[in-house]
């Protein structure tokens, strides 16, 4: 061998590892569909305030979450077996978003039934979770944008402190679409042309 | 030239695709015969070849099963296939910063 097929052979090793790289851009649809499905979960709540069917709150909730479970659950098998390869960037996902979807659990509907704190303070702490998820899976991916999107969070749930509870929800809808929606977008426009 | 300088290099890696197939294994946890075929860029037959020669050296494990009706093959590097790997890439490592 010489010095030329070396760096062939390496520059083949690169190739083959940035290939599997692609795979990791394609779980956009996660990010939007959740975006969306919380909105939509924050719209039938306050429409429920509004025509005050407030012990129907819970269930808008447990109807909206469990869509979007389904959705990851069925999406995420389908995701694994298309792409053919479980790179452990995807598996340290899968145990971010679990992980983080039990603190969702627990600070949105265990610790309030609980009575631990009033239903008021779940914005701040959905908040706080989520900029924990975002930043860390900006942390696996390499992505600085969603690193920030994780800070946007951090810094609205602080924000959401200074208004009064009954609009704390409300903040939560341009976190989403800056902080989940906006990284969506671009992750599927970045996928769409290393697919092409 | 002093060959001594030079790193041995493993004969069971030292081809394009068995290369390529473990490159795409030390990325991921574990990848199908399909994923590695389209990726790499090569036929069933070459594809086949080179895992069965990696499964013998030890350096891959092969488990078959079925998706649905299909049959499925999947391939994971070894501890063994990780080594090796990392001496092929130190041996390679020799030829590219051997000055003349």
């Amino acid at each position: 061998m010489n010095e030329m097929e070396a760096k062939d052979e390496i520059r083949l090793i690169q190739e083959m590892i940035e290939r599997t790289k692609k795979i990791t851009s394609g779980s956009w649809m996660f990010f939007l569909v959740w975006g969306i499905v919380i909105i939509l979960g924050i719209a039938g709540m306050y429409a429920l305030v509004f025509i005050e069917k407030f012990s129907w709150i819970w269930l808008n909730w447990i109807v909206f979450v469990g869509i979007g479970v389904v959705f990851s659950i069925v999406y995420g098998r389908k995701f694994e077996k298309i792409e053919g390869a479980k790179t452990y960037p995807y598996i340290a996902t899968a145990h971010v978003c679990f992980a983080c979807g039990m603190a969702f659990m627990l600070v949105g509907f265990i610790f309030p039934l609980l009575k631990l704190y009033s239903w008021g303070l779940i914005a701040v702490f959905i908040s706080l979770v989520t900029g924990i998820l975002v930043f860390t899976l900006g942390g696996i991916y390499e992505w600085n944008l969603l690193k920030w999107c994780g800070v946007i969070w951090w810094l609205g749930a602080v924000g959401m402190v200074f208004i009064h509870e009954n609009y704390r929800a409300l903040v939560v809808i341009p976190l989403l679409l800056v902080g989940y929606i906006m990284p969506a977008l671009v992750l599927r426009s970045m996928y769409r042309k290393q697919s092409d | 030239m002093q060959p001594e300088k030079f790193g041995q290099l493993d004969p069971v890696i030292h081809s394009r695709i068995r290369l390529a197939v473990l490159s795409i294994l030390i990325s991921v946890k574990e990848a199908s015969f399909n994923y590695l075929k389209e990726t790499i860029g090569t036929t069933d037959g070459n594809l086949s070849a080179s895992i069965s020669k990696l499964e013998e050296a030890g350096y891959i494990s092969i488990k078959k099963s079925f998706k649905g009706k299909k049959p499925l093959t999947t391939c994971r590097i070894s501890e063994k296939g990780r080594n090796a790997f990392s001496a092929y890439l130190k041996a390679l490592e020799t030829y590219v910063s051997f000055k003349k």
